[in-house]
């Protein structure tokens, strides 16, 4: 039994250390799974596609072209973007917004279902793409837009910073605080 | 400077090569569009992943330690408070200019001793 959604979402942090002798076990493989065929997409054009990640040769390869992955996951989770599914079933606007949209709610439901099932997590967006799709085999057309590693971490977060809440939420209009 | 023995075989050490090779170029071709203070923070980065690499290579040099253990120190605020990474950095190389004259005054003391 994993934690509710809103203690998932309290509790994850970017974890850039992992305990690198630790794997996944398929039980939680198979959750997420589960959690991105729950996701949804705009016109329902389910343009997305994700290559799980989890040999250890595989990951290496990943890594050595993403600079922005620190430690040693036990496994990573490629979100990808069909472009020609994108255009044909969603249209301009699926292929030039909604699919990053679409995505971004796929790596939510990653992050928290691995939070709820005491995975830790951190998504990257600083790899370099045609390498990495190569190295994942993707076909020309489905592209690599954000990586998420996944393990378990070996040490405590970093302090967390945030913008005071009136900066980031309003009420009925910009810059209305709720009280 | 330590010469020590290997700790990773032959082709572990291509690995690591690689590796090491691969990210400098993607890092470097990475910063076209990240944001500036990515900057310091991926060489800073390599400079870890190279005094490792040597390591396993069998090369150690503990008179950089004092300014790596700086820069390990900080190294989470190099984006999030790039001032505060900018003096972990000025203390780091102020360490190493330490090295350098204590090296040159070495050097100078060596120098003499054959001219005696």
């Amino acid at each position: 039994m994993g934690l509710d959604v809103l203690e998932a979402i309290r509790t994850r942090r970017s974890t850039r250390s992992y305990d690198s002798a630790r794997r996944l076990p398929a039980s939680i493989l198979e959750a997420l799974q589960e959690a991105v065929l729950h996701s949804p997409s705009g016109s329902n054009a389910q343009e997305s596609h994700f290559v799980i990640v989890q040999e250890p040769g595989q990951i290496r390869r990943v890594k050595r072209f993403a600079q922005g992955i620190s430690g040693n996951p036990a496994a990573m989770v490629a979100l990808c973007t069909n472009q020609r599914e994108a255009l044909e079933k969603g249209g301009i606007d699926t292929a030039e917004t909604l699919r990053f949209i679409n995505l971004g709610i796929a790596a939510a439901y990653i992050l928290l279902t691995a939070q709820s099932l005491g995975v830790s997590s951190c998504p990257v967006r600083s790899f370099h793409a045609k390498a990495v799709q190569q190295v994942l085999g993707l076909p020309e057309d489905i592209v690599p837009e954000l990586l998420i590693t996944l393990g378990y971490a070996d040490k405590p977060p970093r302090p967390k910073t945030s913008k005071p809440s009136r900066e980031v939420v309003s009420y009925d209009r910009y810059g209305k605080e709720h009280l | 400077m330590i010469v020590t023995e290997k700790n990773i075989s032959e082709e572990e050490l291509h690995n690591r090569i690689l590796d090491f090779a691969a990210y400098v170029l993607t890092a470097a071709r990475g910063l076209y569009k990240e944001p500036q203070s990515y900057g310091p923070m991926r060489l800073a980065d390599a400079l870890e992943k190279a005094v490792q690499l040597l390591e396993d290579a069998g090369v150690r040099d503990d008179s950089i330690e004092g300014a790596l253990a700086v820069i390990r120190e900080h190294r989470w605020q190099a984006t999030s408070n790039p001032e505060a990474f900018a003096e972990a950095l000025d203390e780091a190389i102020r360490q190493l200019v330490q090295v350098t004259l204590e090296d040159a005054r070495k050097q100078e003391l060596a120098n003499e001793s054959k001219r005696a």
